[in-house]
């Protein structure tokens, strides 16, 4: 982690005076992570992949404001953040049921059906802000201070979210998971 | 509620110092609920994880296009040459400052100064910034108008099908109540016409 910090650093500085392909190695290194944080928020792949190309594309705008350089991720992540919640506010008012399972995620059916089914629909009866803070701990790893950071929240807040999700999901996950472990 | 020293889910999402890690897992080694706690928590964690990352479905690859660029203003001021161009502005300053503070002689005329320069970057970074944002935001305005002309299609298409699959259900129903009103109509017929 601390040898990928000081290349992004290096890639970072690179971009900033102007060079493309060290921005696009940076990309390269992130996307994958960035593309899942939104589709498993937005829960749509075409979305998912729109909103990670316009995050990259206002990161690399504002590369200049990224004051420090080793934080990187967290203000990358915040940056996918703001997207992913201007669509989410957008699809609102339509009714459209922002996180049910979609087409986007038939990959998952690659694992046993009842696991993978259970997982969605767990995850789907969490409130959005629950669901990030999930998919930020558990899934991207971040600590409680950098989520406070993406989410623009104290870190308070951070855990108090994460917690609640965790409860709910542990009152559905563990009974099955060990029902499959058996 | 537990009973464990720190909370058990700092502990299992990696939150705590080594010391109250170490703290907690004395404690869990004694503690029965706790240890089923950290369970449950272990098993919801290992279902989440059950979700495969997806790869993204391309490559996100817009920073080839130059438009995205920054341009040559912010380039200059990210490298070197600023503590060069500092220098060069720092020097004319002392030097016009010198020859203004100077009892006048023949005031030769002198070098630009920072108001100058800073008004003709200010100039150049608009010039330079606006035709780029305003490409980029025509492009993403196009590419949102792209995605919803493609989703009204997609509805159309879905709308006209369940029609058509309506009608043709329709007609079937139809046609089996009409073969049945036949059937009847002719076993009463059979039956009535008997003595």
């Amino acid at each position: 982690m601390i040898f990928r910090e000081v290349e992004d650093r290096d890639l970072i500085g690179k971009a900033r005076r102007g060079n493309v392909e060290a921005y696009n190695l940076l990309v390269s290194r992130w996307e994958k992570r960035v593309f899942n944080y939104l589709l498993r928020l937005v829960g749509d792949r075409e979305d998912a992949l729109d909103l990670s190309q316009e995050a990259f594309l206002k990161a690399y705008q504002n590369l200049s404001k990224l004051e420090d350089a080793g934080r990187f991720a967290p203000w990358l992540f915040r940056i996918a953040h703001n997207e992913a919640f201007s669509l989410l506010r957008r699809r609102k008012p339509e009714g459209e049921p922002p996180l049910e399972p979609t087409g986007g995620t038939q990959s998952y059916r690659m694992f046993p059906i009842e696991l993978s089914l259970a997982v969605e629909s767990a995850l789907a009866r969490l409130s959005e802000d629950q669901r990030e803070a999930v998919v930020l701990k558990i899934y991207q790893g971040f600590k409680f201070e950098e989520m406070a950071q993406i989410l623009s929240c104290p870190v308070s807040t951070v855990k108090s979210r994460l917690y609640t999700a965790l409860d709910l999901l542990k009152e559905t996950l563990a009974p099955i998971q060990t029902r499959g472990v058996e | 509620m537990s009973c464990s020293p720190y909370d058990l889910k700092d502990y299992f999402l990696g939150e705590l110092s080594e010391a109250e890690r170490q703290q907690v897992q004395e404690h869990a080694q004694e503690c029965r609920a706790c240890r089923e706690e950290l369970d449950r928590l272990r098993l919801t964690q290992a279902a989440l994880r059950a979700l495969p990352e997806e790869e993204p479905p391309r490559r996100i690859a817009f920073v080839s296009d130059k438009v995205f660029a920054p341009g040559w203003w912010q380039r200059f001021w990210q490298s070197g040459s600023r503590l060069g161009f500092a220098s060069a502005a720092m020097l004319s300053i002392a030097i016009l400052g010198h020859a203004l503070l100077r009892p006048p002689a023949v005031a030769p005329p002198g070098p630009p100064g920072s108001v100058a320069i800073e008004a003709r970057i200010s100039a150049e970074v608009a010039k330079q910034l606006e035709p780029v944002l305003a490409r980029a935001i025509a492009e993403s305005e196009a590419r949102q108008a792209k995605q919803m002309i493609r989703l009204v299609a997609e509805a159309g298409q879905r709308m006209d099908f369940d029609r058509r699959a309506d009608r043709v259900a329709f007609e079937e129903a139809f046609s089996v109540l009409q073969k049945k009103l036949n059937v009847m109509y002719t076993a009463s017929a059979n039956l009535g016409g008997r003595p």
